[in-house]
């Protein structure tokens, strides 16, 4: 078989043995300044940091206490809404899609009249989705969100006297508030 | 003549350029896509899996390096098909392997032997082993033997997402016709710049720069994959 003769470089053992630490020499400069402060947070020399390279790994640090907060606001809480004599109010949480509420409530007796439902972020046309409709004094359940937006209860008390709902709820939401 | 490799190379570049296109512009996005794709696919999907490996081998910096400094020297286009094709067997044989047979290796270990074949080949440019030992090991035989490596590295890429055995063979083989789509046309490109530089008096004058960045940006792949190793 023909031997194929490649052509090379040809340079005095000095000079090879130069280039190859310069070679060596440069890419651990590389990598001890810029690519592990950048990729690992691993900065011996303070330089990454004062180049302002190891953002990337502050960045990551923050995203995961963001989701350890959203995590704590897993917890279940209670909500007292007191809806006055022959008047409704509206409590609302803001939750993203396909978000997961677990909801429990109960007035102190009296039933009142509610409608369960979502309004989709941003829409100004007054359009809202209905999950629930009827007149009780208590519920128990759950939704997954449709689509983002602004999603709770409107309660309507026809009584001559204040009702206050105790509304507990346990799952994934932005906020809520009383609208 | 001319005007043949000028069309070629147009047209590779077009191709470069289209499948850089998504990633430049959605980097992070494309990447969890193609993360929920393969852990959610079921079935034979061999456009899919044909995207993945060209796009694997056209963003793969440290397959392109190799590839660079096999063919820094290489003018023929018969040696050029030949170690083209070593690498290409090397490469292809070691994925299918290391998929079926499920063999498992660090991939961060044969990241940092992918990264130490382009400081090989640096250093072999150089005339290194000529110098050092007084000959040079077989040019050939490196280049397939490196292609094995990098196969590995191919197959650990693939091995990440534990692909369900449905379809998987013809996922595969998809994945690996990807690979040399990707190959070629990033050999396209590579060889349409070396070719034009060769015939500029810089290309001798810069011929051990090149091959010395070349060691260089080795040195550093081998480096970052093993401090990853070491800390993962």
């Amino acid at each position: 078989m023909q031997h194929t003769n490649i052509q090379t470089i040809t340079c005095t053992h000095k000079k090879l043995l130069k280039y190859t630490f310069i070679s060596f020499v440069f890419a651990v400069l590389a990598l001890i300044t810029v690519i592990l402060p950048a990729e690992y947070n691993i900065d011996p020399t303070g330089v990454g940091n004062k180049l302002g390279l190891t953002v990337f790994n502050n960045a990551k640090a923050s995203a995961i206490n963001a989701t350890s907060s959203n995590r704590a606001k897993n917890a279940t809480e209670t909500i007292e809404v007191v809806v006055p004599a022959g008047k409704g109010v509206e409590y609302k949480f803001t939750m993203e899609q396909y978000q997961k509420l677990t909801y429990q409530w109960t007035t102190n007796g009296t039933a009142l009249y509610f409608d369960l439902h979502g309004e989709p972020e941003g829409d100004t046309t007054g359009y809202f989705e209905s999950y629930a409709i009827a007149t009780s004094n208590e519920m128990k359940g759950s939704f997954t969100t449709p689509f983002a937006g602004s999603h709770g209860w409107y309660w309507k008390n026809t009584s001559a006297f204040p009702v206050k709902v105790q509304l507990v709820i346990n799952g994934e939401y932005i906020e809520h508030a009383l609208k | 003549m001319y005007s043949f490799s000028h069309r070629y190379g147009a047209l590779s570049f077009i191709a470069l350029i289209i499948m850089l296109l998504p990633l430049d512009t959605f980097a992070h996005g494309v990447d969890e896509n193609t993360r929920a794709f393969l852990q959610q696919n079921t079935g034979i999907q061999i456009i899919p899996f044909l995207y993945i490996g060209a796009k694997h081998m056209v963003t793969g910096y440290d397959h392109l390096l190799f590839l660079i400094g096999v063919l820094f020297f290489l003018y023929k286009s018969r040696d050029v098909f030949l170690y083209v094709s070593l690498f290409t067997l090397g490469h292809s044989l070691t994925l299918l392997l290391g998929v079926i047979g499920d063999i498992q290796v660090n991939a961060y270990l044969i990241d940092a032997i992918i990264g130490l074949s382009v400081v090989y080949k640096g250093f072999d440019n150089l005339g290194g082993f000529k110098q050092t030992l007084g000959f040079t090991p077989n040019p050939k035989a490196a280049v397939l033997i490196f292609g094995l490596f990098h196969g590995f590295g191919l197959a650990t890429k693939l091995q990440e997402f534990q692909l369900p055995s449905d379809g998987l063979i013809a996922n595969l083989i998809a994945f690996n016709l990807g690979v040399e789509l990707g190959q070629f046309s990033s050999l396209a490109f590579i060889l349409l710049l070396i070719n034009f530089w060769r015939k500029h008096s810089s290309f001798n004058r810069f011929a051990i720069s090149t091959n010395c960045l070349l060691m260089s940006a080795g040195f550093m792949l081998v480096g970052f994959q093993l401090t990853a190793y070491f800390i993962r």
